[in-house]
């Protein structure tokens, strides 16, 4: 049997609740879903129906990074809230792809 | 009535109010304390003995109207590092000092007896009274009793228990807007330093005092509100911003995703149960339970990062959940439960221990096999120890490098003898030149280098580049003035990143002095606080063999970047 090949997603602050519309949650922001039809870190948004402008930072496997970061199989995608910001936009350096 | 010093004699038990030095003018806060440590106390003296002196000063602005400005620093020789200290909080005593023109607290000698002292300053004089009816006790009820005594409308210092056992992991305390015990200047041991000196309290009520002298009030209001607009408006000091709906726990979450929350005696830097001792989660259980968020530690602050936690049902206040607090005795010790956390900070609140180094000696003590890894139980008895006074509680009261000596525990996280803070330094490696170089020992205040390499604040840095002295080294001069203009430090996040705040921030210290200093000084004047704290330093025996990491930081990977700490020695050395 192939192994389903899975991104861990994990949303934080008022985003968790994006979560309970998933099915099966392990816990209330985590959220572990299939790679198929997601290429970016801008494709797992969509597929919570989060808009950019509702986030603030986003880790890629600890790794600040930015909505075109790619991901792959066992990734760990986490994205915080837009009200947990810590920053000023222009001063962004996220790694892209 | 003229700026004024309050000298306190402890040997002769006299306290008179002296001039203030022409040459002090134009500092305060952290500038005022490390001036007078070095004018005034041997560099190679016991810091417990009666020449080591106990600097009190409040901040330039504090007691104006100036936003969040309600700092009070403390000063001394450190008996934890043995150097100079500066250790700060935000609180209405600071405030109310500033009111009654009392610059700086300098006390200096040792009472000779078992007694101890409260110091009560009113606008009328001072008066030492004897207070041994509240010593021995915990601080919560000491507050409500000197609060019952003196009014409600006085602010209070305190030292506690641990202090009496001059224990180096003991801080000065303060009250919050409630009266709690939860307001620290907590790092250094300063809480020993009072308690040597037979001081255990100080009472201030400022009822009829003059208020802050400004010598150019339009100056002044201009540079006040520029300032307040930019922290109303940027996203980590804004209302409705990180930090007020969160608090600093806020940043549980964003550092164990960036994988540098020290977890299990900084054996890991993240584990996904750390959610559970989450800002998230603690605002959400405030909501749920009763307590008080946002709040502010002193009237003033926009920021209002603060809050009052209380057990189930809103119960038993025990005051603020700093971050590092909440990581100290949660992710540190692998204890992931708010309410276990929540109790082991009012344990340190009303025993007067800084959160950090205990936290920090409890996580070491489960190194060492004396209770295990998440027993939150047996942390709170090991914390009664110390209140019992016991042999065990001594050792843990003196800190974590001493209980690491004494459990023969070989991965003991500090600098200079203090513990680390909540930022693995092998997962975020300017912090780690911050802890490695700053005169204050282990101490992630001295130049925040987290908001530049996680957070993007002040322009950007990746965490894993070893060249960080520059960065290290500015934040350090911009947070030396912070401390010294009596500003909370998390004005640093909107003044950094917007210029027009900068200049209100130094327009209002200039409104108060009645001088004219520009943004470009500000390098000058924070090199000016550090390089005074760095002669003192290098006179009491320190050299750049302090300035350096454990050693297991530089051997054992962190998981899961599984990076070590491998900044170059001569980087660290360039700093200063």
């Amino acid at each position: 049997m192939t192994k389903k090949m899975t991104i861990l997603v994990k949303l934080f602050g008022d985003l968790a609740k994006k979560i309970s519309k998933q099915k099966s949650p392990k816990s209330p922001t985590n959220a572990e879903i299939s790679i198929e039809g997601i290429e970016r870190v801008s494709d797992v948004l969509k597929k919570f129906l989060i808009e950019e402008s509702e986030t603030s930072h986003i880790f890629v496997n600890g790794v600040y990074s930015g909505f075109t970061k790619k991901v792959s199989d066992g990734d760990r995608v986490g994205i915080f809230a837009g009200n947990q910001a810590l920053l000023y936009k222009w001063y962004f350096t996220r790694v892209e792809d | 009535m003229p700026k004024r010093m309050l000298r306190v004699n402890m040997n002769k038990l006299e306290a008179t109010f002296e001039d203030y030095p022409q040459d002090y003018m134009a500092l305060g806060g952290r500038s005022l304390t490390s001036t007078i440590v070095a004018n005034e106390v041997p560099p190679l003296c016991h810091p417990l003995g009666p020449n080591n002196k106990l600097v009190f000063a409040p901040g330039i602005v504090t007691g104006t109207s100036a936003p969040s400005s309600g700092r009070i620093s403390v000063g001394a020789k450190s008996p934890l590092t043995g150097g100079i200290k500066e250790a700060n909080a935000g609180t209405t005593f600071g405030q109310r000092l500033a009111r009654l023109q009392i610059a700086a607290i300098i006390v200096e000698g040792k009472h000779e007896g078992n007694d101890y002292y409260l110091l009560k300053i009113t606008n009328n004089g001072t008066e030492l009274i004897n207070a041994n009816k509240w010593a021995g006790k915990g601080l919560y009820q000491v507050h409500k009793d000197l609060f019952k005594e003196f009014g409600a409308k006085i602010s209070v210092s305190s030292c506690g228990i641990a202090a009496e056992l001059l224990g180096t992991a003991s801080g000065v305390c303060f009250n919050d807007p409630e009266g709690l015990p939860s307001r620290y200047a907590g790092r250094g041991g300063l809480g020993a330093v009072m308690a040597s000196k037979g001081l255990k309290f100080i009472v201030v009520d400022d009822a009829g005092a003059p208020g802050v002298e400004i010598k150019n009030p339009e100056v002044f209001k201009q540079g006040a509100k520029k300032l307040t607009d930019a922290l109303m408006s940027h996203d980590v000091t804004k209302p409705g911003g990180a930090l007020n709906t969160y608090g600093t726990g806020v940043l549980v979450n964003i550092i164990n995703e960036a994988g540098g929350l020290p977890q299990r005696n900084f054996s890991s830097g993240q584990d996904d149960r750390s959610e559970n001792i989450s800002g998230e989660k603690k605002a959400e259980e405030i909501k749920k339970r009763g307590g008080v968020r946002p709040h502010f530690c002193n009237p003033g602050c926009v920021i209002q990062c603060s809050e009052v936690w209380t057990k189930p049902g809103g119960k038993d206040p025990v005051g603020v959940l700093e971050y590092e607090s909440v990581w100290a005795f949660g992710a540190n010790c692998s204890i992931y439960n708010l309410d276990d956390v929540g109790e082991l900070i009012r344990a340190c609140d009303d025993l007067g221990l800084d959160t950090i180094e205990m936290g920090n000696a409890i996580a070491v003590s489960m190194e060492g096999g004396l209770i295990k890894f998440g027993d939150a139980k047996g942390a709170l008895k090991l914390m009664e120890e110390i209140r019992k006074k016991t042999p065990t509680g001594r050792i843990l009261a003196n800190g974590t490098a001493f209980t690491g000596k004494a459990m023969g525990v070989t991965r003991v996280p500090v600098v200079k003898n203090q513990a680390l803070p909540a930022y693995d330094p092998r997962a975020i490696k300017g912090i780690g030149v911050t802890y490695a170089t700053t005169p204050m020992g282990a101490d992630h205040t001295a130049g925040y280098a987290i908001a530049t390499e996680i957070m993007g604040v002040g322009g950007t840095a990746d965490p894993k580049d070893t060249k960080k002295a520059e960065l290290s080294r500015n934040l350090q001069l911009a947070t030396a003035v912070i401390d010294a203009a009596g500003y909370c430090l998390f004005t640093a996040f909107a003044v950094l990143d917007i210029p027009e705040g900068l200049v209100g921030m130094v327009e209002s210290v200039n409104g108060v002095l009645g001088i004219n200093l520009t943004v470009n000084d500000i390098a000058g004047v924070g090199k000016s606080i550090i390089d005074t704290e760095l002669k003192f330093n290098k006179a009491a025996g320190f050299t750049s063999a302090d300035d350096r990491l454990p050693e297991f930081f530089l051997k054992e990977p962190l998981p899961p970047h599984n990076e070590v700490f491998d900044v170059p020695d001569d980087e660290l050395d360039s700093v200063f």
